[in-house]
């Protein structure tokens, strides 16, 4: 790791830290929401990034973790070990069957997807006397573990904090082990993997179950959050902006979704405050990224390192 | 019970004229030129939205279609021009450019228009209901839109399987580098696809918002229904969207009469269980 | 001595007066702070004209208020929901940690209140929950911060199956119902009282939220059904008139409006209209008090339109804010005496007499009534709801007790 590097994240984590002690309870709700949105957007990056798979479902099992999680606490009781685990489970369950997209590439991948992805919304909808309908399930307390119990909204951003340190951890092992190359083969010639007898269509299957567990870690992490959930938590915009987070950010990087995660947040909360459109600036991010910033800040962050150095 | 099950044919029926005109612009865009355009529902909104201001200010409805489809051919040939041009043949960018370009004119439509629902006003000879034989009464407006979709079907398969542009469009929906080997004007054959498509789909909007209204929301409401048509008739089949069309508004119509809570379902679920065993829908060709 | 004795008792005395000046200071410093009013409505998205109302609603009240209240000036912040509860959350919170607002009005869309409402727990912030009509927050799921100035969903459905049986002399309905949590409310209120006085339901279509079609639904009518009850929100409304005449129902059958011609709606109806019945509602434009003549006159001359019931909704909570500030002399932060006052007290709305039941919801008239066509000298010739029928003071319990109410839960699908 280059000197410049070492020194930017030391300040970083030392932004991190001390966050809640210069910033008021409306900033610290602001930065967890977009550690919990940048993990999702990392979900999807996993297959997006290193893939090569357009995911726009990764709402649903964000939702569905979310509303296992919100239903188990608030209505039956459980406590937080086995509500979240459940959760986990939910999702990841949920991901072993869509999973099954994975036969289909390109174009058909995507809109299969967007499909799954309605149906979960319009069940999470409709089904209201399950979930609550649009009213969702609310008051759901925080995570305690045994004697150890969150009791503020600081003390939930330091175990995001943790809980992502962590993951990001994890999932740079992930990337980096044969694994992740495989699937970066797989992304950069399919038929060429297949002739060195990678199994392609295992090797996706097994990157989306993962990343379906990783996007319903995000779920379990948000509804603690939030306290709250309801089906905007699976509709087609959150799957859509996950995805643009890892884009802006910076698809294939470990840091990119999460820096996708503050711009699109942190853009969406500036504008909205002053600007009644700003479904429009959003959309003109979505343009401006596609066109301009394909690879993102990290991108074009290296890019210019690039020409400094050249 | 029968009388039931007839008028929701109709109704069903009604629906796939209007999702055909939708539909079929994004499918043989897709066929040709490969493109993913998620914006489609918004083009159908603005389309929908400028035939009401025409309307209102001329109270001529042939003019509010032609109005809304012109206006709709010029917006997506800027859109084609200056910024799906860009994206290649990637579509995971065209998915999230052209969802952006969605956000950006809905919510400029919401700006201009409002957040109403607005009713494009029916000419008057189409108010109101109309006796069917069997004693069925029947708005009059939707009957007239089933046959005036099944004209433009006609009128595009005719174009498509009679006419020599047509088969210069279908061997470039085939195979495109032959047709441009030949030395025809590729990019002029997409201009004039695209402008078609997008006619469609402005047309559509105003004859749809005469009875489904147009309000914000619509444009993706819209767009999910079109995407089953052209997933279940295939990708790139204009027959494939007639067919689409028309499975897909008949089970619409049928689903939310027999089981309306599951409604979703009755639209979602056979589409997904067909794309895994058959990507390509009922006509399309291999994924 | 004397002297400097007295001048020490003097230099005390001045003192004193210094102390008791700065007091007063930083007393009146306090109370010259504005109130500020945490106001959450739809600005954009589909609500956004109900929103609107709302917001114009509360924009009459304060200016004729003056924009004070208990001898402070009141500052309205407002944040858009966009009738999302994810949306709506975000921005409760937002105003009350970043804008620090006293307390919150609103939210407009039933499903938003619960969000809110959570909010109001969490941070102790009172929340008047303007339009939102869930009634599991004045009934189950109740927040000691939370008071409700609007209605609750089912409080207006239990005296229309009422006035079906009775005075419409109906036997066997189909309802057609808005699939969420207000549309069941109403419809399934509606229901149990037609019920109770045995009266049969036909059948029960439930819609979603934007349904696009009501050609199935029409088609779904049951031949032997001697009425049809329409509870229907947003763009729904129109489209269900539409149809219903386009399939040449007029004819054939009769349908009367539970939840459905609204002042905001009926600029997009036509003559058609007139004679229907349009709601069961706690409020009509057309309702004849000095208190809403004033009202609409008001409202009709700066917005050069009727208002609806969103907007007078917001209106009467100014009304009732401002009732209960002023008898706090100002004194807003206290948040347990502003809540008592609140509860305590009662205002004559345009709607009517108001008061809180003892589980924080307006016990309130509830008018049937028709669509007229008539002249306003500001608007000239509109079409609006006049009351035909009134059922005096209506609890959300009907006439059943709270307890035995409370044990059978929830109206649910």
């Amino acid at each position: 790791m280059t000197r410049g590097r070492l020194a930017a994240g030391a300040a970083l984590a030392a932004a991190a830290l001390l966050l809640p002690s210069v910033a008021g309870p409306f900033w610290m709700g602001l930065v967890t929401q977009m550690l919990v949105f940048g993990l999702l957007a990392l979900s999807v990056d996993l297959l997006l990034g290193h893939a090569g798979l357009f995911s726009i479902c990764h709402g649903s099992f964000f939702a569905v973790a979310a509303y296992t999680v919100a239903i188990l606490q608030v209505r039956y009781g459980v406590s937080t070990l086995p509500a979240a685990a459940a959760g986990l489970a939910a999702g990841t369950l949920l991901g072993l069957v869509f999973g099954l997209a994975v036969r289909t590439r390109g174009v058909y991948f995507i809109l299969i997807t967007i499909a799954f992805g309605y149906v979960v919304w319009g069940v999470a909808h409709r089904w209201s006397s399950f979930t609550g309908g649009d009213n969702g399930v609310t008051n759901v307390p925080f995570p305690a573990l045994g004697g150890l119990r969150v009791e503020s909204h600081t003390e939930y951003y330091y175990l995001t904090l943790a809980v992502v340190a962590l993951v990001a951890l994890g999932y740079r092992v992930v990337i980096r082990s044969p694994f992740g190359l495989a699937l970066r083969g797989i992304r950069g010639s399919e038929t060429r993997m297949r002739t060195l007898g990678f199994d392609s269509n295992r090797h996706l299957y097994a990157a989306f179950v993962l990343s379906a567990a990783l996007a319903s870690l995000a779920g379990v992490m948000y509804v603690y959050y939030n306290r709250f959930v309801n089906p905007v938590a699976a509709s087609f915009p959150v799957s859509v902006e996950a995805a643009l987070m890892a884009i802006v950010g910076g698809s294939g990087t470990i840091i990119g979704p999460f820096l996708g995660s503050v711009i699109i947040l942190g853009l969406r909360n500036w504008v909205s405050s002053f600007f009644e459109l700003y479904a429009a600036v959003m959309g003109i991010v979505f343009i401006v990224a596609v066109l301009w910033v394909p690879e993102g800040l990290v991108g074009l962050a290296a890019r210019a390192r690039r020409r400094s150095q050249a | 019970m029968t009388t039931s099950a007839i008028l929701q044919a109709i109704n069903g029926t009604s629906l796939a004229a209007l999702l055909f005109l939708v539909a079929s612009g994004f499918t043989v865009t897709f066929g040709l030129m490969r493109v993913v355009n998620m914006a489609y529902g918004a083009y159908y909104l603005l389309g929908g939205y400028v035939g009401l201001s025409i309307m209102r200010a001329t109270g001529s409805f042939a003019l509010a279609v032609v109005g809304g489809g012109a206006a709709v051919v010029v917006a997506g040939y800027l859109i084609d021009r200056f910024l799906i041009h860009y994206t290649g043949e990637n579509h995971l960018a065209q998915v999230l450019l052209t969802v952006g370009i969605a956000f950006v004119i809905g919510d400029l439509a919401l700006k201009i228009w409002g957040g109403d629902s607005l009713k494009v006003p029916v000419p008057m000879a189409l108010r109101g209901a109309m006796e069917l034989p069997g004693g069925l009464v029947y708005p009059a407006f939707r009957f007239v839109l089933i046959f005036f979709g099944a004209a433009v079907a006609g009128a595009l398969w005719l174009l498509y399987t009679r006419t020599q542009i047509g088969a210069v469009v279908r061997a470039g929906v085939d195979d495109r580098e032959q047709v441009a080997a030949t030395g025809i004007d590729v990019d002029r054959l997409f201009v004039m696809v695209s402008a078609v498509a997008s006619f469609l789909a402005g047309m559509a909007g105003v004859v749809g918002g005469a009875f489904l209204t147009l309000y914000p929301g619509a444009e993706w409401e819209i767009l999910i229904v079109a995407l089953v048509v052209v997933i279940v008739g295939g990708l790139g089949s204009l027959g494939g969207a007639m067919i689409g069309a028309l499975v897909v508004g008949l089970l619409d119509a049928y689903g939310r009469w027999l089981l309306p809570e599951f409604s979703y379902f009755v639209l979602f679920g056979p589409m997904a269980v067909l794309l895994l065993f058959r990507p390509q829908g009922i006509a399309g060709r291999e994924a | 001595m004397t002297t400097l004795r007295s001048f020490r008792s003097l230099r005390r005395a001045a003192l004193l007066l210094v102390l008791a000046v700065l007091a007063a200071a930083a007393g009146v410093q306090a109370q010259g702070e504005p109130i500020k009013i945490g106001f959450l409505i739809p600005l954009t998205g589909p609500l956004a004209t109900p929103g609107q109302d709302m917001r114009d609603g509360f924009a009459l009240f304060w200016e004729q208020a003056g924009q004070t209240a208990g001898g402070r000036k009141v500052q309205i912040v407002t944040a858009d929901t966009t009738c999302n509860p994810d949306q709506a959350l975000t921005q409760a919170r937002r105003v009350v940690h970043q804008e620090k607002v006293h307390f919150m009005v609103g939210p407009l869309c039933g499903h938003e209140g619960p969000a809110v409402a959570q909010v109001s727990k969490e941070t102790g912030v009172p929340l008047l929950m303007d339009t939102a009509g869930a009634d599991t927050v004045t009934k189950w799921d109740r927040t000691p911060t939370v008071v409700r100035t609007a209605v609750s969903a089912s409080q207006i459905g239990h005296p229309w199956g009422d006035y079906m049986y009775k005075e419409l002399g109906l036997r066997n309905v189909t309802f057609i119902g808005q699939d969420y949590t207000w549309g069941h409310e109403v419809t399934l209120g509606a229901v149990k009282t037609f019920t109770e006085l045995g009266g049969k339901v036909a059948k029960i279509i439930w819609n979603p939220i934007g349904t696009k079609d009501y050609g199935p639904t029409i088609a779904g009518i049951p031949a032997d059904t001697d009425g049809v009850s329409a509870v229907v929100v947003g763009v729904d409304r129109v489209r269900l008139f539409e149809a219903w005449f386009n399939f040449g129902m007029d004819k054939k059958k009769k349908i009367f409006g539970g939840y459905w011609m609204h002042q905001d709606v009926l600029p997009q109806m036509d003559e058609r209209a007139i004679g229907m019945i349009g709601n069961s509602l706690h409020y009509a434009a057309g309702l004849e008090t000095p208190e809403n003549k004033a009202f609409v006159d008001a409202f009709a001359r700066k917005y050069k339109r009727l208002p609806s019931w969103f907007a007078e909704s917001a209106y009467t909570t100014g009304l009732w804010s401002k009732a209960a500030i002023d008898t706090l002399g100002g004194k807003v932060e206290d948040r347990a005496a502003f809540l008592r006052a609140v509860r305590t007290t009662k205002i004559n709305a345009p709607r009517g007499p108001l008061r809180l039941d003892e589980y924080d919801n307006p016990v309130q008239n509830v008018y049937i009534s028709k669509i007229q066509k008539i002249k306003h000298p500001a608007l000239g010739e509109v079409l609006t709801n006049v009351p035909f029928k009134t059922y005096p003071a209506v609890s959300q319990f009907w006439t059943w007790k709270p307890e035995e109410f409370l044990k059978r839960g929830p109206y649910k699908r």
